[in-house]
């Protein structure tokens, strides 16, 4: 109880002192409220787990909380003017967070649907192809009563629900194989269709949304998760060369490919036309040397393209510096490997994969963004989780983070439940 | 479960590579990224930074942030004088010249020591660094104020250590208010007040002989060998003729300088071969990039190479005294005569004599070094005989004064076309123990002795005077 308390109190703290070292001079008054509801959240929120007793992975949401303040100060940091609805977004996300924690009883209830969430998953995308408008060369943001939203933060959560419903049901299929072909033996069409036809859809369509840091992390969810499944090297072998072959086709036929990865390979040599955003990025994150220049000191702020968003962390590599952004790795790395214990701990076989696939997606999006604005990918437009400003991914990520804790509690209450099934006739 | 724990791992291997990233560009490379031309972070930093200012030799103030109303406003006091050396910088234009390539100083980023390294990790600095420059007001405005109405430039050396006591180019302009005046100063076409003259390419004319000297002396060249000059020579079909074809009669090695004989450079330097005179062009520096806080671009020999291979003997022959293809900046001009004025040895140049601090620590101090060795102890005393006759009996009488004994070389470069010539002058003083070099160069100013030598003569003169 103590620990839970003070460690939440020195989260907030460090926000507190952040937001009053950014002198939030002309938007205080609401910003300041909002600032004490997500407060209140937390501190209630922590006080619930306490008399609910949540009994599941006990550094998971402390240190999401952490990332979450940390990128609501960046936000107020960049961009005052906007960070009201980054505020609105972080409580309505927190309070769904509970929702989906304590609301669901079985989250095994999820897998009732099955093919239903993959339909929703490729609805949604066929919706913002045909109607969404483009934003930063991406058609990927849909206009809904007034607010743009992102389809395809949502499109994560169903897609990951249907890998998981699918890959529970076709494992036995899917690891032995029925249909031998040479050395290999394969599963069937009629177990493998509606996965590879699910794949090509949202893929496909993602590609035409000129989508590509999405359509990759979706490619890498995929993979990684029929890995963790089946545990086939096989269809690791596989992923590659067809990653490669529509990597090339994709790289001859549309010219912005071929613009990405040329800015890619050498940034420098149109550092004020299409290699701008990189290099602005670089200078950024050169700039903050191994202390950073301190918080509101920074100049990417202001210099670099995007920068409440995508080139979110260049910012934070800036004005933290060295040392501030490997504490931002460890928090992101510590969320994705506690995810992995999760699923490995798991009672049930949806629940492990489920958990096991939340760690992924977490993993792919942070890595692939954050190698993109370090020069280490080619830079594929994707928010940091909990950080980049925008309600979708906040709100979704924080129901992917309600789901990863309650199959932590509930296996954690099962447990116990189990353990004490002698005692029950004792008493 | 091994295929989660594979997958994990492989996850925190990406993390790991993720932060190897970041060593890469905040640690290694952070300076080089610092340095791209495209990254504003320095001008940027302005508005947080109070930048240092600018001091001549003698404490006199060339450029300083001061608060005027409430705003940070950079105050030139004299700022033409020191353009377009001094630069600028400005949010919208950009930045050039030394308030440029001192910025890092400036504005207290460059890390001068470990102590002060460790320092700035805590604390952004808010007031940046002094400097102080090598140059010499005095000399500065004497010269800026002698070729007003001209269009030239003045190079003043110390030849001993490579200090730069005066380096101007005029037409200049007033960094005051450049954002607003900018337009019209680069609308000035004909006087072309951005371009700094003392580092743009010309032919250097009979200047060039001392270079060429070299030559003619490793060739063997006597310096007492008697030639006689007809006022004009035909060298492999091509005709060499003497400035207004005057006729020298029988002239020495110190008498053919002295008066600017054409033929004699010609003849013996075509017979010392080409493979002589381009080492020896070289080792003045030509071809070579000079080290400097400001970029000067290189001098070269032909327009095909800056040093080619071999030269054919037409070529070769119009090189000796400066025309054919070679080119060379003021700058180098009297780099060029500081290396004679030094023994042979040509000090590396610099502007900047140290830094200080904002509590006025010196944090940094320039040490003189030695750039490139051109000439022995010997030829540098033959040469130099030969350039004082040229000031007490030659075409550089005009340079002489009379109390010190004045080293100095004329030329009158054609820059092809029916246009005056290019007036150059090169001197330096003592003669037998020399304080400073200089170079003047004038734009079709006509001839080195009438209108570039006066200019020099003042300078020289006041250079002596107070030290």
């Amino acid at each position: 109880m103590i620990l839970r308390l003070t460690s939440r109190v020195l989260i907030l703290g460090m926000m507190w002192l952040g937001l009053n070292l950014l002198k939030w001079d002309g938007a205080m008054g609401p910003l300041f409220w909002q600032a004490l509801i997500f407060t209140v959240i937390v501190l209630v929120g922590s006080l619930m787990e306490q008399i609910f007793h949540y009994q599941g992975d006990p550094f998971i949401l402390p240190v999401v909380q952490a990332i979450m303040a940390l990128g609501l100060v960046f936000v107020v940091r960049i961009n005052p003017g906007v960070a009201l609805h980054q505020f609105w977004w972080a409580n309505l996300g927190m309070l769904m967070f509970y929702v989906v924690l304590w609301a669901i009883r079985d989250y095994r209830s999820f897998g009732r649907f099955r093919y239903i969430w993959g339909l929703l998953a490729v609805t949604l995308l066929l919706v913002t192809l045909l109607v969404g408008s483009e934003v930063g060369g991406a058609t990927s943001s849909l206009k809904f009563l007034g607010f743009g939203f992102q389809p395809e933060e949502f499109v994560k959560l169903t897609l990951l629900l249907f890998m998981a419903t699918y890959l529970e049901e076709n494992e036995e299929l899917l690891r032995i194989g029925t249909v031998q072909l040479g050395r290999f033996s394969l599963p069937d069409w009629r177990t493998l269709g509606p996965f590879i036809i699910m794949v090509a859809f949202v893929l496909g369509i993602l590609a035409a949304q000129k989508s590509l840091g999405t359509a990759l992390v979706f490619y890498l969810l995929f993979v990684l998760m029929l890995y963790v499944v089946t545990e086939r090297t096989l269809y690791l072998g596989i992923s590659l060369p067809i990653f490669f072959l529509t990597g090339t086709v994709g790289y001859l036929l549309f010219r912005h490919v071929r613009v990405r990865v040329a800015v890619w390979m050498d940034p420098w040599q149109d550092p004020t036309g299409m290699g701008y955003q990189i290099a602005q990025s670089l200078f950024a994150i050169g700039g903050g040397n191994i202390l950073g220049t301190g918080l509101g000191n920074g100049i990417g702020a202001s210099t670099v393209p995007v920068a409440i968003s995508d080139f979110i962390f260049s910012v934070i590599a800036e004005e933290l510096g060295f040392a501030g952004a490997m504490a931002v790795l460890m928090l992101f790395l510590i969320v994705v490997m506690r995810a992995f214990a999760v699923s490995l701990k798991a009672k049930d076989r949806f629940g492990q994969i489920l958990a096991a696939g939340i760690g992924i997606l977490l993993g792919t999006e942070t890595l692939i963004i954050l190698a993109g604005v370090t020069k280490l990918l080619p830079l594929t437009g994707l928010p940091l989780p909990w950080v980049s400003y925008g309600g979708s991914s906040l709100i979704v990520h924080f129901i992917l983070l309600g789901v990863l804790l309650n199959i932590s509690n509930a296996t954690a209450v099962s447990s116990h439940s189990t353990k004490n099934k002698g005692r029950e006739y004792a008493t | 479960m091994r295929g989660i724990r594979q997958v994990a791992l492989g996850m925190a291997f990406s993390f790991f590579v993720l932060s190897l990233g970041l060593v890469y560009w905040q640690v290694v490379k952070a300076d080089t990224l610092l340095n791209n031309p495209a990254n504003r972070r320095m001008i940027l930093m302005e508005n947080r930074v109070t930048r240092g200012g600018i001091f001549d030799r003698n404490g006199e103030v060339i450029a300083k942030t001061q608060l005027l109303n409430g705003k940070k406003v950079r105050v030139y006091s004299n700022g033409e004088m020191y353009e377009p050396a001094l630069g600028y910088s400005t949010v919208k234009l950009g930045a050039s010249g030394l308030e440029g390539s001192l910025a890092d100083w400036m504005l207290g980023l460059k890390k001068a020591n470990p102590t002060q390294s460790v320092q700035q990790l805590f604390a952004l600095p808010r007031t940046g660094d002094d400097v102080v420059l090598t140059l010499d007001s005095r000399l500065q405005r004497l010269a800026y104020n002698a070729l007003k109405g001209k269009m030239g430039a003045v190079v003043a050396i110390d030849p001993r250590t490579g200090e730069v006591l005066a380096l101007v180019s005029q037409p200049s302009f007033d960094p005051t208010d450049l954002d607003q005046n900018w337009n019209e100063i680069v609308n000035r076409e004909i006087e072309r007040p951005l371009e700094q003259r003392y580092a743009s390419l010309y032919p250097p004319g009979s200047t060039m002989k001392v270079v060429t000297s070299a030559a003619v002396l490793r060739s063997g060249v006597n310096t007492t060998d008697l030639y006689e000059c007809r006022g004009s020579t035909i060298i492999n079909g091509q005709v060499i003729r003497e400035q207004n074809d005057k006729a020298h009669g029988w002239v020495n090695y110190n008498m053919a300088l002295a008066e600017s004989c054409n033929t004699y450079f010609a003849t013996f330097g075509v017979q010392a071969g080409s493979e002589k005179f381009l080492s020896a062009v070289k080792g003045f520096g030509f071809g070579q990039p000079i080290p400097f806080e400001l970029n000067v671009p290189t001098s070269s020999v032909t327009k095909a190479a800056k040093i080619p291979t071999t030269l054919n003997t037409n070529l070769l022959a119009a090189s000796t005294f400066g025309q054919g293809e070679i080119l060379v900046t003021p700058f180098h001009m009297a780099l060029i005569t500081a290396g004679i004025a030094n023994q042979g040895v040509i000090m590396a140049p610099h502007l900047v004599d140290r830094v200080l601090d904002p509590s006025q620590n010196v944090i940094f101090e320039q040490k003189p070094k030695p750039w490139l060795t051109a000439l022995s102890k010997t030829e540098a005393e033959q040469i130099t005989s030969a350039m004082v006759t040229a000031v007490t009996d030659g075409t550089a009488a005009p340079g002489a004064l009379s109390n010190v004994q004045v080293a100095g070389k004329t030329g009158s470069a054609e820059p092809g076309g029916d246009v005056p010539t290019h007036a150059w002058y090169i001197a330096f003083a003592p003669a037998e123990k020399p304080r400073i070099a200089i170079a003047v160069m004038v734009e079709n100013g006509g001839t080195g002795g009438g209108t570039a030598a006066p200019i020099a003569r003042q300078i020289i003169q006041e250079a002596l005077i107070r030290k």
